[in-house]
């Protein structure tokens, strides 16, 4: 387990400013998720961190040490890819023992920590297999034990279960995470899902053209968003703009409760499952979707719309007016933009 | 009609063709070896073209020097294809034209690029004119026929490396970056990437290319008549002078001809035991 610290990291690429003085800082065995939308920076990070990119200005220390300079190979990190990356010619054994056999480790010891992770990992019975006969969350598990078999101090993960199905997506996010508390390693992950980031992590940097636009825990971030865009890419949000005035927005749906000073142009932001199906607020339902556990209602007025979700069993039609509330606590004011 | 006979026919104006006109060569060849097609006597099936040709210093000197010929060309070219491969494995500016280049001798006749070098080299040469202007030598020497055969090779090279490149440059470009990076960020350097993943996963076009340029550099008569030792043969000059230059002997060269096939054979099998043996070897040195 290491710590990880960058400072001021910046890429540019010709004209294009891929991070623009980006730091973060992760205890050892912390979890930590970089999140943001395609294109905002997240895997240039990661390979600034990993040292497949070299960047611009800023600095990166591993465990205390700077490694700004330093070839990947002399960094104390492995990286689970994207693509998973297994080597086609090895088998799951052989591409296990690859880190090891570069670290000049025992050959008694490289077979201890296969058959160790192979046992850890569930690839009993598959050590012989070449990479392509295995499903991609067998692949995803071998990458995960290849990373681990060379006990770095980090593991970097880039999006590494976007090529699996949903229900194994589920299951692998599940078990790297157990195995991360189990083994106990420094965890630096990539991700543009945020419900994979809420699910994993300790902690959710956010990045958005090349900055950091949040960081938090999972749950501060989702609850109380600064921005309007942290707002709306975490989770689903209701944003209101107006003036706001003694804790009350005008809205088309009824007077909004919203927090903070008055202001003549203020933005808030709501969660849709914080609606209340009773309340001083009120709207003409457009869509109804039920979705099992609760059920999903769009309701217009004045030109504008909203998401509620309501419990399972509320059955709205689609015409009626639909009433509804908001507790105060549950409206939070976004930084202006 | 059944789908396999189908097939066969549907193939038959193609391949057939190749193998129908191939055959007919093969054919030709070890029979007039056996003294059939006689065309300076009666046709006799005998072994007595072989057992001459056997017993011949010349022959047997000619195969040796078409093997050293052939083996140096193929290991040098793909030694010197390999790190261009790897090189220009992603575009970078300029990259295009450094490929155009290196591709370029490709589209130079083999006998030309010979006579060019002769020039290059020729006593009174480029080489020699300049080394002795600039004083580095007293004398111009004599570079060009030279006993080791290095023109030869040179040439080989300078001509073969085109297609060593085209067949690694596709190979080393199909290996996917994360399986380098995962290379090397599981601590693997540049040789250790180079012997552990791109020599494996590019050993098929490796032994393509090293077969290829064998075979070529086994047969070859232009370099070696132009730019060869003046006393030396290849197979290939010694079959053109079996069978035209002095003797008339047709049966004599088919007996080279089909040794020069058998060498090709024995070439591409020995090459090919070689590479996988290298691979494995590769690999295992940590």
């Amino acid at each position: 387990m290491a710590t990880l610290s960058a400072t001021d990291i910046a890429v540019t690429f010709d004209s294009f400013q891929a991070l623009k003085g980006v730091s973060l800082s992760v205890e050892a065995g912390q979890f930590v998720t970089l999140l943001g939308p395609s294109g905002c920076g997240k895997t240039t990070l990661l390979n600034v961190i990993a040292g497949f990119q070299s960047p611009t200005r800023g600095r990166v220390e591993i465990a205390g040490k700077d490694v700004t300079q330093l070839s990947p190979e002399r960094r104390d990190t492995a990286m689970c890819f994207q693509s998973y990356a297994l080597f086609p010619h090895l088998n799951v054994a052989g591409n296990i023992a690859f880190g090891p056999r570069q670290k000049r480790h025992g050959r008694d010891a490289i077979a201890a920590r296969v058959a160790d992770l192979i046992r850890q990992l569930g690839l009993s019975g598959h050590a012989e297999k070449l990479p392509n006969a295995l499903s991609g969350g067998q692949q995803q598990r071998v990458a995960l034990a290849r990373a681990l078999a060379v006990a770095p101090g980090i593991v970097l993960f880039d999006e590494p279960l976007s090529n699996l199905d949903a229900k194994l997506r589920d299951q692998v996010r599940a078990e790297i995470r157990a195995l991360q508390r189990e083994i106990g390693f420094t965890a630096l992950y990539v991700t543009h899902d945020q419900s994979e980031a809420l699910a994993l992590s300790d902690e959710v940097l956010l990045l958005n053209r090349g900055v950091i636009e949040q960081q938090g825990a999972p749950r501060d971030i989702y609850f109380n968003p600064r921005t309007r865009f942290a707002a709306d890419f975490i989770g689903a949000a209701n944003i209101h703009d107006g003036p706001l005035r003694g804790g009350r927005m005008r809205t088309p749906f009824g007077p909004l409760p919203a927090p903070g000073p008055d202001a003549e142009a203020a933005t808030v932001c709501w969660r849709p499952e914080m609606a209340m199906t009773e309340g001083p607020l009120s709207g003409r339902v457009t869509a109804v979707a039920f979705q099992g556990g609760w059920t999903d209602v769009t309701v217009q007025e004045g030109g504008q719309s909203l998401r509620l979700q309501l419990p399972g069993q509320a059955k709205p039609d689609v015409g009626e007016v639909l009433t509804f509330g908001l507790d105060p606590r549950h409206v939070t004011r976004l930084e202006a933009a | 009609m059944p789908k396999a006979l189908k097939v066969s026919l549907l193939l038959l104006p193609g391949p057939g063709l190749v193998a129908v006109v191939l055959a007919m060569v093969l054919y030709r060849a070890f029979a007039q070896s056996f003294g059939l097609y006689n065309f300076g006597g009666d046709d006799l099936l005998t072994l007595a073209h072989w057992q001459e040709l056997l017993g011949n210093r010349r022959f047997w000197s000619a195969l040796r020097w078409s093997a050293y010929i052939a083996t140096t060309s193929a290991l040098l070219s793909v030694a010197l294809a390999y790190p261009l491969a790897l090189w220009l494995r992603r575009p970078f500016r300029g990259s295009l034209v450094l490929s155009a280049l290196i591709k370029a001798p490709y589209f130079v006749p083999g006998l030309v690029a010979a006579f060019l070098l002769i020039n290059v080299i020729s006593y009174h040469g480029f080489v020699n004119e300049a080394l002795v202007s600039l004083g580095i030598w007293d004398a111009p020497k004599r570079l060009q026929n030279d006993r080791q055969g290095y023109a030869v090779i040179g040439l080989q090279v300078w001509k073969q490396l085109p297609m060593a490149f085209l067949l690694l440059s596709g190979a080393v470009a199909s290996i996917p970056d994360p399986v380098l990076h995962a290379a090397r960020d599981l601590g693997a350097g540049t040789m250790a990437r180079f012997r552990k993943v791109v020599l494996p996963l590019t050993a098929k076009a490796m032994q393509a290319a090293l077969i290829l340029i064998f075979i070529g550099a086994a047969g070859d008569f232009s370099f070696q008549s132009v730019a060869g030792p003046m006393r030396q043969n290849s197979m290939a000059t010694l079959m053109v002078q079996l069978q035209g230059a002095s003797f008339n002997d047709w049966n004599g060269a088919a007996v080279v001809a089909v040794a020069l096939m058998v060498l090709s054979l024995a070439g591409a099998l020995v090459l090919t035991a070689l590479v996988q043996l290298a691979s494995r070897l590769a690999a295992r040195i940590s």
